[in-house]
């Protein structure tokens, strides 16, 4: 299993969409309980790192849930990328993704990292998705810690997504 | 046993993987806009889509465009117009697929503004 094969595209069909489901429920199984987590800044301006921080202090105690941040990509299950993917940075990111031992996830956080704030440029890529597969995007900036404990727990199966429910409209009330 | 596990206890507090309730940290974060749709008219779509600084607006004819993963919640567009926008107070955002981040609002037709 590779990153990117479980996410499952719009108007998948049936048969794609029953692979999909496999595939996650196979994440599930194995990164459930236990899951090691690299960061990877690839421009951020650091708000999201310090949101991530927060999530190994008592409040929020990311340890309990079995998720753990480690500083070798040889031991990690999951790449979280922050920043707009400098062009300069790509090929680090790569040399990272290609380290990690497959089954991998790859979590895009914060608005640069899903192509809001920078566009595409000579000195960026706009997006991580330009050169990384990603798994689960998630929104913000930064993303507040408990918007990316909701993150991690969607990427290892732990909790259903909500965005697609969402539609971001209120009644006309004014 | 640790201290804190026998006050955890008697306060009848207990320790749950996700907040079971409202979390009252997360109240005053910012978050995205929420869209009046009978309030939006072209004009209005188009200003909103000219101040947002983070590309996360566009205006493809008669519908809005929402890109919640571009979004910084800056609240530019709420100050902007506030009959139309107020803040939508979702912070759960995560998605397993993009294009489930990005929304079409349709605007109203017999909006002048």
């Amino acid at each position: 299993m590779t990153a990117g094969q479980t996410a499952q595209p719009p108007g998948a069909a049936p048969a794609a969409a029953e692979v999909a489901a496999e595939l996650r429920q196979a994440v599930t199984r194995q990164f459930g309980r236990s899951l090691h987590i690299r960061t990877l800044d690839t421009g951020s301006c650091a708000a999201c790192e310090q949101e991530i921080r927060m999530l190994a202090a008592p409040h929020y105690d990311l340890q309990r849930l079995g998720f753990f941040f480690t500083p070798a990509p040889r031991h990690a299950d999951l790449l979280l990328v922050t920043g707009p993917m400098l062009r300069a940075f790509a090929p680090a990111a790569r040399k990272t993704y290609a380290a990690m031992p497959a089954p991998k996830l790859v979590v895009a956080t914060g608005a640069c990292a899903l192509g809001g704030v920078y566009q595409p440029d000579p000195f960026s890529h706009g997006s991580v998705e330009q050169v990384l597969p990603v798994d689960v995007w998630i929104p913000g900036c930064p993303p507040s810690p408990l918007a990316l404990l909701q993150g991690l727990l969607v990427a290892v199966g732990r909790l259903s997504e909500q965005a697609a429910g969402l539609g971001f409209t209120a009644a006309d009330s004014a | 046993m640790p201290l804190w596990f026998v006050r955890g206890l008697l306060r009848g507090v207990v320790s749950t993987p996700y907040p079971a309730r409202p979390d009252p940290s997360v109240a005053g974060l910012p978050t995205p806009p929420a869209f009046r749709p009978g309030a939006l008219g072209r004009g209005v779509a188009d200003s909103l889509v000219a101040i947002c600084p983070s590309r996360a607006l566009a205006r493809d004819d008669d519908t809005l465009v929402f890109d919640a993963g571009a979004c910084a919640a800056t609240g530019r567009c709420r100050d902007q117009a506030p009959d139309a926008v107020t803040a939508s107070g979702a912070w759960e955002l995560a998605a397993t697929a993009r294009p489930a981040l990005v929304k079409r609002i349709p605007l109203a037709r017999g909006a002048r503004r």
